[in-house]
């Protein structure tokens, strides 16, 4: 116990608060301790510069979540956020010190300082993270989650949530959570200076800086025991007055960069992303819970009241959970509590219960509820007159950037680009800017922000032209600012409207038109995730229409990638995968009826043009083996088995007796009429020359006629009359030259005779069976 | 120690009788009625750990929060139903639990399509039925019966594979807490610490699928597959060894990288997805539990050592790993083989002779 108190430090008199951020517990206590204080003047720990914007933050009509964005006016951006929840004891704080007359302040490194250090921290991180710093962090890591382990919990935020969320005293929980931290300080901080020099002279810095704003308090007349001064935990022991501040000097040699700062709307979801921020940051929605149970000073409200939301989800979207289901699930939570001789249950405890009580024992049955409960889709708001946003900055400077702010009116205007290299500028800035805008505009278009619109041109093969109307609007504004919660900046918000597309399970169409997407917007890291979730898809995927449908996409990309400078030859292992799951497919695929047969035909026609078009990276030696194998099955549709065997046939695959002993086994009189003619039919789909220079084939056809009875010609005669349709008059008259060979009335006269048209007679037969009824079709 | 010797298999009480002896002389917590040890106690009996200087064996590794929500239920005296694939040792753990809670797993009710209602209520001696009328004598008692006279624990194993309208009289057993006797006009209410730990197996599902009002009765955990590499490399090592030391088989046990190479198989055809996540691949439509795994490397051991060369080769591996994914041919075939051509291959030269030896096999 002397130990917590001794680590509660004193400087001068002021009073030092200790929190973790995003902390209900932190905000409940903090909120007792000021009302206790009264303190004039209240200092918290946040970029310096930001303190004109505490009065923003606490005007009516902010709903919180809300963040401190701090960024650099200067390419490349770079941005800070410090989000603040209705928990967050800084907001608390704040709020406090709003109806109470007192003076709020923050007063660590101001942003434009703080971003530079973020960035030179970074940098020396992106030269190779040394083996040593990333030991320290995993060593860090591991203590926190041996006192976890100590204490008997599964994991830190359990622990956390058990021993510091669950404190009802606000002196034990003060002094409690500054012996911790110092304790856990002095743990990692020899070590930290050793491996992560840099990390630790940048705490150095921020405590020193920190110091010398709470002495300039002072001095500024505030009496010392009216200041609360709120910081992380981590700190509050460097906070006395037995280091020195930092003095003016120092300050002035820092580093900075120039920065803006502007409010944003946040959102839980975001929060919840928000790495190595605090506690509370897997649930920001069930804090929130917590929050409002503190205030009403039922903390015991929290578990029923979690369960009873989860409940109410579930009934919503239709699947019914009792009452007494409920109740069960809370005596369940009470029980894993009491197993570790808890108070009140935790995150972790109701969340297991929710599962086994109201999932009957599967996270798949609650966990939409769940992520409802625990995370939520509130995202904040901010009320009119607060500053720009950094996405509008960005567009407004890509504009500029690239030429193109005239087009920012109200009138349409239309522009043409030609992404081709344009050899006669000097710079490879002008070069390319075509492609660039394309890119740029190509995002917007993604983000369907209206003030682009992207027409459609008929090119051949080409893909280097491209034609948009720009036109500005109000409408158009709203949905940039709106893309704000997608992305800092047009390429990040782009890039993350494609990860969200991908998160919605595409099928394979759609992931192979996101591929292409990412090409078009000129992002290759999300254009990799669409390639990753397309292979994914494409170990399911079961219908031979998607695939080939996928592969065509893929096969332009491969083809045409470098029209945009983009390196597509990373999608070749997808499209071996792909086509080896077509040609696997293919078999199976082909028993269907002729009404999908049309469909599947025309995979197969796709496929094998690029089996060929990419022969060197596909397996095609499989290819046509599944081919032969489906032309020599009889159990599949004969119109496919007929298209395998002609696709064969034109690559010469097909040995002359082969064809002669197939095509009379095909068209033998035992196999029934429909199929056979069908099974022409088939073979006629494709490259009739290859069938019209094959005199064996129309041998074994004129048998095949000859051999017929009278009702099997006149069956065989719907198919073949429909077969031989597709044929151009020229390749008619070709077959009639052939025929008349065949019967050596000599190639001229016979294709005379042929090409006679019908007598009447004739043609009254023909209708005649056109009309009749086979009993059977 | 005669008995424990040539005994096939001990029930757990008496198999670690020296454990929860221990457990129990330095058990400090409070232990709930009906119950031998505390909830801590028990807790330690199954995931392993010390107790008063004798080393508890773990009996469930892998997950702990598992065992603890397993617990906490028991406490509540709600019934509990352990479900999963088949080989993720929910007998085993129900058959732990309740020798650590009640000290008697052998209150057992296999259920089968057989199963009648008398087995889980009572039945009669009907000689003396017929010689004396109903009489308490005469009645012969239901594990579950006894299990509410004691304020014991019953297993119910296979819950799934009864029929609906005998698994339907658990119902007002678990919510009534009583069996009535309408002939001896008698009640027979359950002692504290009576509760039933009944196990089913997902694979059964819809076979006989429980009414939502026996569900209700029940606090469901499923028991999942272990949750990474290494716990699984684990399990299967540790239970290989067991097994075969008690079958005697003489041959050096596998080596790590043949655990090693199984268990990631078994691991990314049951994900659906590779290891690293980078790949996903087709599941086979079998069940591909631990419990597989570690008959497949006792077998290709027994193979070894009774054609093989004596130690475990690529050959026994394969034969087992075929054998093991492919159990509906058509499908798991082209699975097999997809898995083979798109995953394995590429693996490098340490699977070069599992790869060689598969696909010699299978085409």
């Amino acid at each position: 116990m002397s130990a917590m108190k001794a680590a509660v430090k004193e400087t001068a008199g002021v009073h030092l608060f200790g929190i973790r951020h995003l902390s209900p517990a932190g905000a409940i206590h903090l909120r007792h301790f000021l009302n206790e204080i009264k303190p004039e003047l209240v200092l918290v720990e946040g970029p310096a510069d930001a303190t004109p914007l505490i009065g923003h933050i606490t005007r009516s009509g902010v709903t919180p979540p809300v963040a401190i964005l701090a960024y650099t006016d200067q390419l490349p951006i770079r941005t800070l956020v410090f989000p603040l929840a209705s928990y967050s004891p800084e907001y608390e704080a704040f709020r406090w010190a709003a109806s109470n007359g007192a003076e709020a302040r923050f007063i660590d490194l101001p942003s434009n300082i703080a971003i530079s250090m973020h960035l030179g921290k970074r940098e020396a991180v992106e030269e190779g993270i040394k083996q040593e710093a990333q030991q320290h962090w995993s060593n860090v890591n591991e203590r926190y989650e041996k006192v976890a382990e100590l204490a008997g919990e599964p994991d830190y935020d359990s622990y956390w949530e058990r021993y510091f969320e669950h404190s009802s005293a606000s002196d034990t929980y003060r002094s409690a959570i500054a012996a911790f931290s110092e304790q856990m300080r002095l743990l990692n901080e020899e070590e930290e200076r050793s491996s992560t020099p840099l990390e630790a002279a940048s705490n150095d810095i921020r405590e020193a800086y920190m110091r010398s704003r709470i002495a300039e308090a002072i001095a500024g007349g505030v009496p010392a025991d009216r200041i609360v001064v709120i910081a992380g935990a981590y700190h509050v022991s460097a906070l006395t007055t037995a280091i020195a501040p930092m003095s003016d000097e120092e300050a002035a040699a820092l580093p900075r960069r120039d920065t803006k700062l502007t409010l944003m709307p946040y959102s839980n979801y975001k929060l919840s992303n928000h790495s190595g921020y605090g506690a509370g940051n897997h649930a920001p929605a069930y804090f929130d819970l917590a929050w409002q149970c503190l205030q009403a000073d039922d903390p015991g409200k929290l578990a029923p009241l979690y369960l009873s939301k989860i409940a109410g989800y579930m009934r919503e979207s239709g699947t019914y959970r009792s009452a007494a289901s409920v109740i069960e699930g809370v005596r369940l939570a009470e029980a894993l509590t009491s197993l570790r001789g808890g108070r009140l249950p935790v995150w972790r405890d109701l969340r297991d219960a929710a599962i086994v009580c109201l999932g009957h024992g599967e996270l798949s049955v609650v966990s939409e509820a769940l992520v409802k409960t625990d995370i939520g889709t509130s995202i904040g708001a901010l009320p009119e007159g607060v500053s720009q946003t950094p996405i509008q900055d960005d567009l407004n400077r890509n504009l500029k950037l690239l030429k193109l702010d005239k087009y920012k009116s109200a009138v349409a205007a239309d522009l043409e680009l030609d992404l081709r290299e344009n050899r006669r500028v000097k710079s490879e800035e002008a070069a390319f800017i075509d492609l660039r805008r394309s890119f740029f505009l190509q995002r917007l278009e993604l983000l369907g922000i209206s003030f682009v619109r992207k027409k459609t041109i008929r090119q051949d093969g080409a893909t280097w032209a491209e034609h948009w109307v720009l036109q500005w609007s109000p409408e158009a504004e709203i949905q940039i600012v709106e893309a704000t919660l997608k992305g800092e900046t047009v390429e990040l918000a782009a890039a993350f409207a494609i990860k969200e597309a991908l998160e919605q399970s595409p099928d394979l169409r759609t992931a192979a038109k996101l591929v292409k997407q990412a090409w078009e917007c000129g992002l290759p890291s999300s254009m990799e995730d669409a390639r990753r979730m397309l292979q994914q898809l494409a170990v399911d995927a079961g219908a031979i229409e998607q695939v080939a449908g996928a592969l065509r996409e893929l096969s332009a990309l491969i083809q045409f990638g470098d029209v945009r400078k983009a390196d597509t030859s990373v999608l070749i292992p997808l499209l071996k995968q792909l086509f080896l799951r077509g040609t696997l497919l293919l078999v199976d695929s082909a028993a269907c009826n002729d009404e999908a047969a049309a469909a599947i035909a025309a995979a197969m026609i796709d496929m094998h043009a690029i089996s060929q078009q990419h022969y060197d990276d596909v397996d095609d030696e499989r290819w046509l083996k599944q081919l032969e194998l489906l032309a020599y099955r009889d159990d599949r549709n004969a119109k496919l088995s007929g298209l395998a065997f002609a696709l064969l046939l034109e690559r010469n695959l097909i040995k002359a007796d082969r064809l002669a002993a197939e095509v009379s086994r095909r068209l033998s009189p035992g196999t029934d009429a429909d199929t056979g003619a069908g099974w022409f039919e088939g073979m006629s789909l494709r490259n009739r020359y290859v069938l019209l220079s094959r005199r064996q084939l129309w041998e074994q056809l004129d048998l095949y006629i000859h051999s017929l009875d009278e009702t099997q010609f006149r069956r065989s005669l719907v198919y073949l009359r429909r077969a031989f349709s597709g044929f151009e008059a020229r390749d008619r008259s070709m077959v009639a030259e052939l025929l008349g060979e065949l019967w050596d009335v000599g190639a001229l006269e016979g294709g005379d005779a042929l090409s006679q048209p019908l007598s009447e007679e004739e043609q009254q037969t023909l209708t005649e069976l056109d009309e009749f009824d086979f009993g059977d079709i | 120690m005669d008995q424990k010797q040539s005994t096939l298999r001990l029930p757990a009480e008496k198999l670690y009788a020296h454990e929860l002896e221990a457990l129990r002389a330095s058990d400090k917590g409070e232990r709930p009625e009906g119950w031998q040890l505390s909830p801590r106690a028990v807790l330690t009996f199954i995931i392993g750990g010390e107790a008063g200087g004798t080393a508890i064996t773990p009996k469930y590794i892998g997950n702990r929060r598992i065992v603890e929500i397993a617990i906490a239920t028991l406490l509540t005296d709600r019934a509990l139903l352990l479900i999963g694939e088949p080989g993720t040792a929910k007998s085993w753990l129900s058959e732990n639990l309740t020798a650590a809670i009640h000290g008697d797993s052998s209150k057992v009710i296999q259920g089968t399509a057989g199963t009648s209602e008398e087995q889980i209520r009572y039945s009669w001696n009907y000689a003396m039925l017929l010689a004396n009328g109903p009489s308490n004598e005469a009645i012969v008692k239901s594990p579950i019966y006894r299990a509410m006279e004691t304020g014991g624990i019953a297993r119910f194993e296979e819950i799934s594979r009864c029929a609906s309208e005998v698994q339907d009289a658990l119902i007002s057993i678990l919510s009534e807490k009583t069996i009535t006797v309408p002939e001896l006009g008698s009640e027979v209410p359950a002692n504290r610490g009576f509760s039933i730990i009944a196990t089913a197996n997902t694979r059964d599902r819809g076979v006989n699928d429980m009414s939502a009002a026996l569900k209700r009765r029940f606090n469901i955990v499923v028991l999942p597959a272990p949750a990474d590499l290494d716990t699984e490399i684990d399990i299967v090592r540790k239970r290989v060894s067991e097994i075969a030391a008690n079958y005697r088989l003489g041959e050096a046990l596998p080596t790590e990288a043949a655990v090693h190479k199984v268990v990631t198989i078994f691991r990314e055809l049951r994900a659906g997805m590779t290891l690293d996540g980078k790949e996903k691949i087709k599941q086979p439509s079998g069940a591909i539990s631990t419990a597989e795994a570690i008959s497949l490397l006792v077998n290709s051991m027994a193979l070894a050592s009774s054609f093989g060369g004596g130690s475990v080769s690529d050959e026994d591996l394969a034969a087992g790993l075929l054998g093991a994914v492919v159990k509906d041919d058509g499908k798991d075939d082209a699975v097999w083989k997809e898995y083979l051509e798109n995953v394995m291959k590429k693996r490098g030269s340490e699977w070069r002779g599992l790869y060689n030896a598969c696909r010699e096999l299978s085409s």
